[in-house]
């Protein structure tokens, strides 16, 4: 299981590995749902190296504003 | 002259010297999207690019740039590769005259070769990357999408065919932004009031002129489909999706079916966008996808986007002049010459007008803001006189400085409209937008010493032809 570089929770899934056997796998967060692949440069897979402007903190998500805002449902 | 598919398309791109091919290996980050910004930052002529060899996949493909310049733009319209911008537009405006040009049916199509509805994981079947790199993942970025209108699901103008950020987020699971002002969000709108989903279909890898109409603002009850008969001059083929009455463009290299969750929303993004920024950290709909349709061995297709210019700004230039152009001159028909809406999909916009009286560019700028397109975009108007050409931003840059008096020629309207993604509005959606009149003052407005003109010399026209027979030789 990965750290997801993002949001940094554990709860990881790998959901494709390459179709040239061991090239890369690819992980997505189910938190911030962050996706990214094995290959990609350190400052992509690695939390500490993650550019901090574009961290997620877990908490932030139930907040964040709905685009566009779910309607009434008329009767 | 229609294009039958995506890979007429690039087979021409290929024949007239405007396709790269690139058979060394690449990786999909961060290869594929630095090359594409890279021939984006070399110039307004360049190729497009077909990757051949993507590392860890056996033999997918990838298109990138394939209407990132004028001349494929050219091409795109079937036009000499070499047609100046100008000509472009006013062949575009032509034809968009010519709608609607009823579709031609077909029962069958060559994306229905392979069927997928198991197990479906579109990280297998699609090769993704990231583009940019705080996009928050991988993104389908220039799929047409279609959904029809809920309360009048027959009427065929109403079915929208439009290009939407998708965020692949799970194995059948994409986002989708639909921002207010688009088509989608209408159809959206009326599924979730009745508590219902709203069915999808959506087209990767198309021949290029639905792509471009697409990306182009239409009215709502505009077919795209009519559109695309006139701007390629013959009816455009379309084909039923398997699991809705949807129409789906037949030449299309992969088609996803499914369906926008009613009530849901979640966090997407950030992605890199055209206005040059981030946006994202919103919740927003979720697509299902129940069914993979696709041809064997499928071309794919991204574009790249960022700040400007990039391909989105080609592909979606001229097709958003001409609506704004042919809405002008609905309401001043023997004034409007030209407009050119290309910075930022028409944030900038710029009107070549006739002023038959003090006062009139001012109102050609007032009534741009209230077009459709306007709503959403038009956030500072320059207007120039007839004789400036404003797609000569060097003329543009001339009208402003000698035309222009702050104190009278600077019109600023608070409040008003504008797409959420534009990073300088505030709150987002809403923002103060400008009309600046570099229009020459017409009586009674009397001000400033424009009574001198320079007119060029006598036989000027004349010599430009003879010079240019000779810088031709
Ligand atoms: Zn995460």
């Amino acid at each position: 299981m990965k750290t997801c570089p993002r949001c940094e929770s554990k709860k990881t899934e790998t959901v494709s590995q390459s179709p040239v056997k061991g090239a890369w796998e690819v992980y997505l967060c189910p938190v911030c749902m962050f996706t990214w692949r094995s290959s990609e440069p350190e400052s992509i897979t690695n939390p500490e190296k993650y550019n901090k402007a574009f961290k997620v903190d877990p908490q932030d998500i139930p907040h964040a504003a709905k685009v566009p805002p779910v309607p009434e449902k008329r009767a | 002259m229609a294009y039958r598919d995506f890979r007429d398309f690039l087979k021409t791109l290929e024949n007239e010297g405007q396709l790269l091919n690139i058979n060394e290996e690449v990786m999909p980050e961060p290869d594929l999207g630095s090359a594409a910004r890279a021939i984006s930052n070399l110039g307004d002529k360049t190729p497009a690019l077909l990757f051949n060899r993507i590392n860890g996949y056996h033999n997918a493909r990838i298109a990138m740039n394939v209407i990132g310049s004028w001349p494929n733009h050219a091409l795109m319209m079937g036009l000499p590769k070499n047609t100046p911008l100008k000509e472009q537009f006013f062949e575009f405006a032509k034809r968009y005259g010519q709608f609607p040009v009823p579709v031609q049916r077909e029962e069958t199509a060559p994306f229905q070769e392979v069927e997928i509805t198991d197990d479906i994981n579109l990280f297998d079947i699609l090769p993704l990357f990231r583009l940019n790199q705080s996009d928050g993942g991988f993104y389908i970025d220039k799929a047409v999408v279609v959904s029809c209108d809920v309360e009048d699901p027959d009427h065929f103008g109403k079915q929208n065919v439009g290009i939407y950020r998708l965020q692949v987020k799970g194995k059948d699971r994409l986002g989708i932004q639909p921002v207010p002002q688009h088509d989608i969000a209408i159809h959206l709108r009326q599924a979730e009031e009745r508590g219902e989903n709203l069915k999808v279909a959506i087209a990767l890898g198309n021949e290029p002129v639905i792509t471009t109409v697409a990306a182009t603002p239409l009215l709502y009850d505009q077919s795209e489909y009519e559109m695309a008969g006139a701007i390629q001059g013959e009816p455009y083929k379309i084909v039923k999706a398997k699991d809705t009455d949807l129409d789906l463009p037949w030449g299309a290299e992969v088609v996803l079916e499914g369906e926008i969750i009613a009530g849901e929303r979640e966090f997407e993004g950030p992605f890199g966008e055209f206005t040059g920024h981030y946006s994202g950290g919103r919740s927003m709909p979720i697509i299902k996808i129940n069914r993979v349709c696709h041809r064997k061995n499928p071309i794919f297709e991204y574009l790249y986007l960022g700040m400007p210019w990039t391909e989105i700004d080609y592909m979606m230039g001229l097709n958003t002049c001409v609506p704004l152009y042919q809405q002008l001159k609905e309401a001043f028909p023997n004034e409007i010459v030209a407009v050119n809406a290309m910075y930022t999909h028409g944030l900038l916009a710029i009107i070549s007008t006739k002023s038959r009286y003090g006062g009139f560019a001012k109102a050609v700028g007032m009534r741009a803001l209230t077009t459709p397109h306007g709503l959403g975009y038009c956030k500072m108007v320059i207007v120039v006189d007839e004789d400036v050409d404003p797609f000569n931003l060097p003329q543009v840059m001339w009208a402003l400085s000698t035309k222009m008096h702050a104190k009278h020629d600077a019109v600023i309207i608070p409040d008003l409209s504008v797409l959420p993604l534009d990073p300088g509005s505030e709150p987002a959606g809403i923002t103060h937008k400008m009309i600046l009149d570099a229009t020459t003052p017409t009586a009674p407005e009397t001000r400033g010493h424009y009574s001198q003109p320079l007119d060029s010399p006598l036989e000027t026209e004349k010599w430009e032809k003879i010079l240019k027979v000779m810088l031709n030789k």
